[in-house]
């Protein structure tokens, strides 16, 4: 595989010709099967992207609170590999979407600073034959699950894509004079005050130019993770995710809930 | 940031002018906020790195009357009945508010929850539903940042009956509230005015009797034998309680509260010399219309 993600496994491609002719597999449960169903889409395969990639190393000023951009890249393009690999599935299946969408990194004790990036979701396809590619003419992708799918069709929004902005950030270390200035205070610090603030706005500056780039009008189901991942304490991974949606019906026809009280102990 | 905390970073104010919307609520919440009329404008956060630590006079403190009694904070001493002057024994004991912390913990509370605000106002928001709140320590520097975050929205037709109407005109509303829940308390007659959270934190030097019964002696001649109550105990997280309702209760300029939550820990800094910290939090609220009863609810026995 070369990093052009234009050419799958021949295991995959073998995996998606089975597909192709009518089996489909999902990890949607029973429940969210038939809400998609409900909404006139069809699973056509369980598809994955993965990319394992070597993050490397950057160096750092102790004292100074900096983002790391070597870092930062690598993190993103081992993100966006593993999803473009698993749009490609999803393209090869002619589905309109991928729901269900779940991004992992995990470590593996032979491989130093390599990590594995998968991305991991279900092919959908819209049953109507009408397509509902994204504005770049790709399957939408979104971590929603089977039952926020129904409901955010039901108020009017289609999903464009899953969105993400990254920023792995380090922390400075407080000097001797630092610390012994504020000793016996409880006092804000402006300089780490600042420092996070930066990282994070970061990280969701990137997830929104992202949207944009889909031509989305919003962002839902927003979630900030933070993770140090092998780097030590002082360096942090600011990640912004969310699901970049569009307006396609003014009408929202989401039903009035009914109010219950269970019996159950 | 020159630390102003009406001041917005140059950063917040790039990612808001960009124009789509974020917003970190669920799809459920975002479809039930989209069907009260209120449109999410986008995510909007307030941080504060405070410097942190838990100062205090320690062991050389003690017989020293604590910064509390300065303050016209809660004191209350407790004095060993048995005469003894003994190196080990603790002839006296002390229960004291730790106003500093209280202070602090405001100073990082209020400049996260202005940030916050002065980023809903920028978006020309009516509201911030959704909030979340935390307080982290920051690797291991000695520092605790405050974080507050939630979805900014916008009134669609401030007339609709199934909008809740502005509370609060001169600035965003806030509420932990979303979804429904925000739902069901406007059907109650209820409109957000802000959120309200507040601590209070009391330390506890203890005497011997404290002492002997937190060890769990029973020693005849100090009169702990059998079952007893820890009465320092029981004062300081009844104070440490008492302290942080009052305080919530005088913020709240007679709109009720909703939703409240109260936390009390506990920690032992010191053998003898504990830490106990209350926490509320919750929506304040104004009635703004008679209360109407819900529809009887259906109900459900799940059968998997």
């Amino acid at each position: 595989m070369t990093n052009s993600t234009n050419d799958l496994p021949q295991a995959t491609e073998h995996r998606l010709e089975e597909l192709e002719h009518g089996l489909f597999t999902s990890d949607l449960s029973v429940n969210e099967f038939l809400l998609i169903k409900e909404v006139g889409f069809h699973p056509v395969g369980l598809v994955m992207g993965s990319s394992i990639y070597h993050t490397g190393l950057q160096t750092r000023k102790w004292s100074q609170s900096q983002e790391l951009t070597k870092l930062t890249e690598a993190m993103y393009n081992a993100r966006e590999l593993a999803m473009t690999r698993m749009e490609e599935e999803a393209a090869e299946l002619g589905a309109d979407g991928v729901v269900g969408v779940r991004l992992d990194v995990n470590y593996y004790e032979w491989g130093k600073d390599a990590a594995e990036f998968i991305a991991v979701g279900t092919a959908v396809k819209a049953e109507d034959g009408v397509s509902r590619l994204n504005q770049l003419g790709k399957p939408f992708t979104s971590d929603l699950s089977g039952q926020d799918f129904w409901t955010l069709r039901q108020t009017g929004y289609l999903p464009q894509g899953l969105v993400m902005g990254t920023c792995v950030y380090h922390i400075a270390h407080r000097g001797l004079g630092q610390t012994l200035g504020t000793t016996g205070q409880n006092v804000e610090l402006p300089n780490f005050t600042q420092a996070l603030y930066e990282a994070r706005e970061l990280a969701m500056t990137r997830m929104q130019d992202e949207a944009n780039r889909l031509g989305a009008t919003g962002i839902v189901g927003v979630r900030l993770e933070e993770k140090s991942h092998q780097w030590g304490s002082h360096t942090i991974e600011f990640l912004a995710l969310g699901t970049a949606v569009t307006k396609t019906s003014e009408q929202v026809t989401l039903p009035k809930p009914t109010t219950i009280i269970s019996l159950d102990n | 940031m020159s630390v102003p905390p009406d001041e917005m970073p140059e950063a917040a104010q790039r990612r808001l002018q960009q124009g789509s919307f974020s917003s970190g609520l669920s799809v459920a919440d975002f479809g039930a906020c989209l069907d009260m009329g209120l449109e999410p404008v986008g995510l909007v956060q307030g941080f504060c790195a405070m410097h942190w630590g838990a100062y205090s006079m320690g062991v050389l403190g003690r017989g020293v009357p604590p910064f509390a009694a300065a303050q016209g904070g809660y004191v209350q001493n407790y004095q060993c009945p048995h005469n003894m002057m003994t190196a080990e024994h603790r002839s006296w004991g002390q229960n004291y508010q730790q106003g500093w912390i209280e202070d602090a913990w405001r100073t990082g509370f209020n400049n996260a929850y202005s940030r916050r605000r002065q980023e809903a106002q920028s978006l020309g928001a009516d509201g911030v539903v959704g909030v979340v709140d935390a307080q982290n320590p920051l690797s291991d520097t000695g520092v605790v940042e405050f974080h507050l975050r939630g979805t900014a929205v916008t009134l669609r037709d401030a007339s609709a009956s199934s909008t809740p109407p502005n509370a609060a005109p001169s600035s965003p509303w806030s509420t932990f509230l979303a979804g429904q829940r925000l739902a069901k308390v406007f059907e109650a007659g209820y409109a957000p005015v802000t959120i309200v959270t507040s601590v209070a934190s009391v330390r506890m030097w203890s005497y011997c009797i404290t002492e002997f019964l937190l060890d769990g002696n029973n020693v005849p001649w100090a009169n702990t034998t059998g079952s007893s109550e820890i009465h320092q105990v029981v004062d300081a997280q009844n104070q440490v309680r008492d302290l942080v309702r009052s305080r919530v209760r005088s913020s709240l300029h007679g709109d009720a509260l909703l939703g409240a939550h109260l936390e009390v820990s506990a920690r032992e800094v010191a053998k003898g010399d504990f830490e106990f910290q209350s926490r509320l939090s919750g929506n304040r609220v104004r009635r703004f219309k008679e209360f109407e009863p819900l529809g009887v609810p259906r109900a459900t026995v799940r059968l998997s």
